[in-house]
């Protein structure tokens, strides 16, 4: 009996985090442009709020970061302060090839490059900067990978 | 026309402290002063007549290379070389700029910050990023780097490679 409610229950919480992923998006020193097709993302011509994906205002109240940029130093506890304040489970997505190796600010003196170094990453989406499509495709495959 | 009259006017108005005088391009024109020189000229170009609105501050490492004639490898030579200090005035279409020569061992200038109280910003950064001291700036935190970069460890001069280089010496 206890074991059909929790698998009911699992089944429950997997159907809302599948359905709605909050999102919170942050900027670790990304020059804006990966910034502005997020933008472009939310907004009703690609509309990815149909994915039931909200933006919220703060990191307690959001599944999943969106993160562009190369971590810069002075960004990087920041970061890292955002991501612990998120509560479990959460998620990370890396926006544009800025976080993936730091893109064209790659061994700057004031950059670490690749987010992954500095909170585990799920999805990565490249481009500079990328497609809303290639968003969406992103934030699918983040959904699809959730499924049991 | 206009730009070729206000360029003129710039030279009458700093041919007392113009060392030496240089037209890079149609609409340029620039004034190399010496760096105690560099208030009264600023004095002459912005507050007594308004010639035109500073613009921004720039600095430059002008390093000396020299190449091994074996290896063909490029070193810098530390022998030689300064610091440099662009400060651009604009007109429209002309631009003005003084360029003030600082030694790597005294890289003192005076500060412009009571003439303008908004170079705060370019001081702040040229302090930072190359290690130009601007005596009597009001306002010396750091601008773009982090609060834990290392003091003396000035990024874009030429000596810089990376911060794990500057670290171990």
């Amino acid at each position: 009996m206890e074991n059909m409610m929790q698998g009911v229950m699992n089944k429950v919480k997997t159907w809302a985090r599948i359905n709605s992923p909050w999102a919170i998006h942050y900027n670790s020193g990304s020059c804006n442009g990966c910034d502005i097709e997020i933008l472009a993302t939310l907004t009703p011509r690609f509309d990815v709020e149909r994915f039931g994906i909200k933006l919220q205002g703060s990191p307690r109240h959001a599944d999943v970061l969106i993160c562009t940029g190369p971590v810069t130093l002075q960004s990087r506890d920041r970061l890292v302060r955002i991501y612990n304040q998120m509560p479990e489970p959460k998620f990370v997505v890396a926006v544009g090839s800025c976080g993936i190796s730091g893109g064209v600010f790659q061994g700057c003196y004031n950059v670490v490059g690749d987010i992954s170094e500095v909170i585990p990453v799920n999805v990565y989406i490249p481009g500079c900067p990328p497609r809303p499509e290639a968003i969406i495709h992103g934030v699918v495959e983040l959904l699809k990978s959730l499924q049991p | 026309m206009e730009t070729e009259k206000a360029l003129e006017l710039a030279e009458s108005l700093l041919k007392d402290f113009a060392i030496s005088t240089n037209r890079p391009e149609e609409n340029r024109v620039d004034f190399v002063i010496d760096r105690k020189n560099l208030k009264p000229a600023v004095n002459a170009i912005l507050v007594d007549k308004r010639w035109g609105y500073l613009s921004a501050i720039t600095a430059l490492d002008n390093a000396l290379w020299k190449v091994d004639e074996t290896t063909k490898k490029k070193t810098i030579d530390p022998s030689g070389g300064s610091l440099e200090l662009l400060y651009h005035f604009c007109q429209a279409a002309a631009v003005a700029t003084l360029r003030v020569s600082l030694s790597y061992d005294d890289p003192k200038v005076d500060s412009i910050c009571d003439l303008i109280s908004s170079v705060s910003m370019y001081e702040r950064e040229a302090a930072e990023l190359y290690g130009i001291e601007f005596v009597g700036t009001p306002n010396t935190d750091k601008l773009l780097l982090p609060d834990n970069w290392p003091a003396g460890v000035y990024p874009m001069r030429k000596t810089f490679t990376s911060l794990e280089d500057s670290a171990k010496g």
